[in-house]
């Protein structure tokens, strides 16, 4: 019996070492291939897919760098971190306002900002496009900011809300009777205890603002504003038969973000643990 | 009860508020710019070029650099897509967001024809029309390419057709020559096969390469009457048994002649090319102005030698054997420009006989519409060869996707590649065709 | 719930105590709402607005050329309801979130839970970092890398299937049909997975072990461990990703535009690139907006459900 039961978790242990390895290959894999390729000249990516580069020379990277995949990756940080930030502080605002203070019809009111919870962006794109070249808005950084902020808000208000609805009103009333005004409780108090889920959200919003791809590719029509997903695509098509080329701008692409993670990594993780899943 | 009812007024009210700010914004006065009057050279001027990417891209470049040796005041700003999807997608965006450049891109056909018709276009005949100085200096069938409704709207800037363009020395090692008939090409694909080669590179990811294939054998297998009257939906049918055996011929030649066969729709035209380049693929159907992009200095190709030769035509095609599938490509002018005049006065520059030269030559390789231009001195052989064609041409036939409107056009390509993997049969895809032109009517 | 941070609750309990003078915050007052303005302002403008104009719109037909607009009624619709390829985009999402459901949600949840039973906290640490990576590369790259990995005969997956000797399923998985859709899901669970055993992970830590011990204790095996321990108590974390699952994959269109703009033959179109083709490829604003109203339309009702799903199940504990 004993035996038995030991033989079973040992398999178990295995089992569980397999599915995890073959799992980080599965990811590691193309990983490693797309970097690897940034190398190698044309002629040995076609002959020889899989051998390793020849030589480890830089100039794939340095001609992908000059057809703009610096500034694509400029344009994407700036635009994704202010959205972001923007969209944190309207919406934590908003939470806020419909939470921890009273407000008349506070009813009608969430339901007219969690209304757009899962607007999809696409169906604003038509009138939109008109909208912004009347407002001459097109092609600019401002215009893409202000889309990027506003289609996160009513998702960002709904994870805050959520939160704050649960913290302890003996808080607000502690404060209150403190003298503390409600921005001051605000920002001292409310905000730095929802940490957890403005991380959350933090991350959530990036990932989305870093990926978007239709608004990018329909509202900046010209080089010098391109955002990393439609640059790439652009750099695709115009370096068809130097796909060596291509790679190299793909993993200079790839890699802020990937960087940015792992330095980040532990304060995310902690940031997230006190957070949703509670 | 109350807050719903004062919700769904103000909503009604919205609603009819932008009805109302919807009808109003619509049609453009038939305002053309000013291309008669005199140019002004302190003036900015912004430009859409199908140029991007390897080898075309500095071609504007130093255009625009030239003309502002000569004239410094002027400030021109240059924004250039790769010629495929790319200013096909770009132009759509600008176009209904009504920003589209002082001078733009556009294929002839049905494309060009949808800038005219609706006054976004400036009329050029009063400076490029056959009898003007300027006007004579093009080719006469590039000229009538952006002609509509008796009017010229756009400077052809050069001339494109569809080729076989051929390895020399694998043909010569097989001991193969130039296919006389369409037959004679399919088998002489499983000898090319059996020597270890690809017969056909072919790259049919973008819908339109195979497109183009479908247009020439339409060409060659329905009567040319037909084909113009199925181009316009009023007056569509597309009933023809021609178009069948065309489509049948094509998927014919995509089983038998090429390297991926129905697998063709995942790889892209621009590693067909590479294949070409490398001396992997014995043939490749290609448009005139890719020539010298692929016959670069140093590959394999040019090592081996690039010849041409048009799509051999079956034998007993009721349509007509000599219609060669080719079209211009130009630049028109927005007639919105607040500078027109001086628009057309780069666009003169830039067809220059100099220009026009440097246009033809390598790297660029792009035969221009200017008579003259293109000699085998100032061109690659392929290309002067190609150009010859074209001019020699009989008739030509515009390209299928920019021949009729866009829902037709956007038919014909999920047909090619439909036929391509074998999910459509000629039949349904004629059917569904019919059904988008019956729609567009 | 657990209780409020350990700050907090020095906070509540050293406060002195509470007097019944009426607070001002709670009174209802006009004034507070100032902290909704911004939201409302920008929601009002830039969503609310286009979400009206788009409905309008789809009323018309709109020749993009000429911006002229003419009333059509509701044309558009019956088009939209006879419209073939509408039912597959539609369908090509039910897909894209029946499997993501699988893969990110619950695939996520029991990997994460695998993971956790790894003796090494460096190890957990570097496999959840590893599964990552694909999440912080742009989708873009992740769609392009995958373009290559299906090409026909020279890509990755063709060539392994080759070297294994499976080489009669070699194909191109873009090129097809019938397998472009499921190529391009699969790139997407392979790029998002990695972000959702994140993400359970961190609510799984929040269990105490003490739970997982006494259940030991009593004989309770793993597997019942995690379906009557584990599962239930991330429950919040998983409605959270299941919404953020659901909502993004009815929105696809990175993806699917970048790897196969929805072709061959309109096969892998998604309700986004549908919308997309109708507006500029076939120039046809007005029934572009159609598509955009049916899309909020089954957002709209997927949203309900999920919220009300949520609402009714809440684990104390």
């Amino acid at each position: 019996m004993v035996t038995l039961f030991s033989v079973g978790r040992a398999l178990r242990g295995a089992l569980v070492w397999i599915i995890l390895a073959a799992l980080a290959v599965v990811v590691l894999y193309p990983l490693v291939w797309m970097f690897l390729n940034g190398f190698k000249t044309n002629a040995e990516l076609f002959g020889n897919p899989f051998a390793l580069p020849t030589h480890f020379g830089w100039e794939n990277f340095a001609a992908a760098w000059q057809q703009g995949v610096g500034s694509f990756v400029l344009t994407s940080v700036s635009l994704t971190v202010l959205a972001t930030l923007i969209t944190e502080a309207i919406s934590a605002w908003a939470a806020y306002g419909l939470t921890r203070i009273q407000i008349p019809m506070n009813r009608a009111f969430t339901v007219l900002i969690l209304a757009g919870l899962m607007l999809a962006p696409t169906v604003a794109l038509v009138p939109l496009v008109k909208m912004f070249q009347s407002l001459g808005l097109y092609n600019t950084f401002l215009g893409l900011l202000i889309l990027y902020t506003a289609f996160r808000i009513p998702f960002t208000v709904f994870l805050i809300r959520a939160y704050m609805l649960d913290l302890p009103r003996e808080v607000d009333e502690a404060a209150s009777i403190d003298g503390a005004s409600k921005t001051a409780t605000f920002w001292r108090i409310i905000l730095p205890m929802s940490k957890p889920i403005i991380i959350t959200t933090i991350v959530l919003n990036v990932l989305t603002n870093w990926n978007e791809y239709l608004f990018a590719m329909v509202f900046t029509s010209g080089t010098g504003l391109q955002t990393l997903p439609v640059g790439l695509a652009d750099l695709m098509s115009k370096n068809g038969t130097q796909y060596p080329l291509v790679f190299a701008g793909m993993v200079m692409a790839a890699l802020p973000m990937v960087i940015l993670f792992f330095v980040c990594q532990r304060y995310f993780i902690r940031g997230l643990a006190g957070g949703v899943g509670k | 009860m109350r807050k719903t009812k004062m919700i769904s007024v103000s909503a009604a009210v919205a609603a009819a508020a932008l009805l109302l700010t919807g009808c109003t914004s619509s049609s453009n006065s038939a305002v053309s710019a000013d291309v008669a009057g005199k140019p002004d050279y302190s003036g900015s001027i912004s430009i859409l070029t199908a140029f991007a990417g390897k080898p075309m891209d500095p071609y504007f470049q130093n255009l625009i650099a030239a003309y502002k040796a000569e004239h410094p005041g002027v400030s021109i700003n240059l924004s250039q897509e790769t010629d495929d999807n790319a200013v096909k997608d770009k132009e759509k965006v600008l176009i209904a967001s009504q920003s589209l450049p002082d001078i733009y891109f556009s294929y002839a056909g049905n494309w060009g024809q949808n800038f005219a018709e609706n006054g976004l276009a400036a009329d050029l005949s009063s400076a490029i029309a056959p009898s003007t100085s300027w006007g004579q200096t093009f080719g006469a069938g590039a000229l009538n390419a952006f002609k509509y409704d008796g009017k010229y709207y756009g400077v052809p800037l050069y001339n494109d057709a569809k080729f076989m363009g051929y390895n020399k020395a694998i043909f010569q090692k097989l001991g193969l020559a130039v296919p006389s008939s369409f037959d004679a090409l399919i088998s002489d694909c499983s000898a090319i096969k059996a020597a270890g080669y690809t017969p056909i590179a072919f790259g049919n990811k973008d819908g339109w390469p195979g497109l183009h294939y479908l247009q020439q054998l339409f060409a060659y297998n329905v009567p040319r009457a037909t084909i113009d009257a199925d181009l316009i939906p009023k007056t569509a049918t597309w009933t023809d048994p021609g178009y069948i055996t065309a489509m049948k011929q094509f998927t014919e030649l995509v089983t038998k002649c090429t390297g991926d066969g129905s697998n063709s729709n995942g790889v892209t035209y621009t590693t067909a090319q590479q294949q070409q380049q490398s001396g992997k693929a014995a043939m490749y159907y290609q448009e005139l102005i890719e020539f010298d992009s692929v016959n670069t200095d140093g590959s394999q190709l040019n090592k081996d030698g690039l010849g041409i030769f048009p799509l051999p035509a079956p034998a007993n095609a009721a349509g007509d054997a000599k219609t060669l599938e080719a079209a211009p490509e130009g630049y028109m002018i927005n007639s919105k420009s607040k500078n027109a005049a001086l628009a057309l006065d780069f666009m003169k520059f830039a067809t220059s006989t100099k220009n026009a030269s440097v246009l033809s030559s390598p790297p660029y390789g792009q035969p221009s519409a200017v008579i003259g231009a293109v000699t085998t001195s100032t061109s690659s052989a392929a290309v002067a060869a190609g150009s010859d064609a074209v001019n020699k041409a009989p008739s030509t036939l515009v390209w299928l996707d920019t021949a009729s409107v866009p829902s037709v056009g956007d038919a014909w390509v999920s047909a090619s590649e439909g036929l391509v993997s074998g999910d459509l049969t000629p039949d349904a895809a004629l059917k569904a065709v019919q059904a988008a032109s019956e729609k567009a009517k | 719930m657990t209780s409020a941070p350990a700050s907090v609750r020095h906070v509540a309990e050293s406060a002195p105590p509470v007097r019944t003078r009426p607070d001002a915050r709670s009174v209802p007052h006009w004034r507070n709402v100032v902290w909704l303005i911004p939201a409302l302002a920008v929601l009002a403008v830039f969503v609310y607005w286009p979400l009206l104009q788009n409905l309008v719109f789809s009323f018309l037909k709109w020749n993009i050329y000429s911006g002229a607009q003419t009333f059509v009624g509701g044309q558009n619709y019956m088009e939209l309801a006879t419209d073939p390829i509408f039912r597959k985009a539609l369908l090509n999402n039910v897909w894209y979130a029946a499997i993501s459901i699988v893969f990110q949600v619950f695939g996520a949840l029991l990997l994460a839970a695998i993971i956790e039973s790894v003796k090494s906290e460096r190890l957990r640490k570097a496999f959840r970092s590893i599964y990552f990576i694909p999440s912080a590369i742009s989708l873009t790259v992740a769609g392009l890398l995958f373009y290559f990995i299906y090409q026909p005969q020279t890509g990755m997956l063709d060539t392994f299937l080759t070297n294994l000797g499976l080489g009669q399923y070699a194909q191109a998985w873009l090129g097809h049909e019938n397998t472009a859709i499921f190529a391009i899901v699969a790139m997407s669970q392979w790029q998002g997975f990695g972000y959702s055993v994140l993400l359970f992970s961190v609510a799984l830590q929040r269990i105490p072990l003490e739970l997982y011990e006494a259940a030991a204790i009593d004989g309770i095996g793993p597997i019942r461990r995690f379906l009557s321990i584990s599962m239930p108590l991330v429950r919040e974390m998983t409605s959270l990703m299941m919404i953020v699952t659901i909502s993004g994959a009815f929105q696809v269109f990175n993806e699917v535009m970048v790897m196969t703009s929805g072709g061959p033959n309109n096969s892998s179109q998604v309700l986004g690139t549908w919308l997309y083709h109708a507006g500029f490829i076939t120039n046809d604003f007005g029934y572009a907006a159609a598509i955009g109203v049916a899309i909020f339309v089954i957002t709209l009702i997927l949203a309900a459900l999920q919220l009300w799903v949520s609402h009714r199940k809440r684990v104390e504990w």
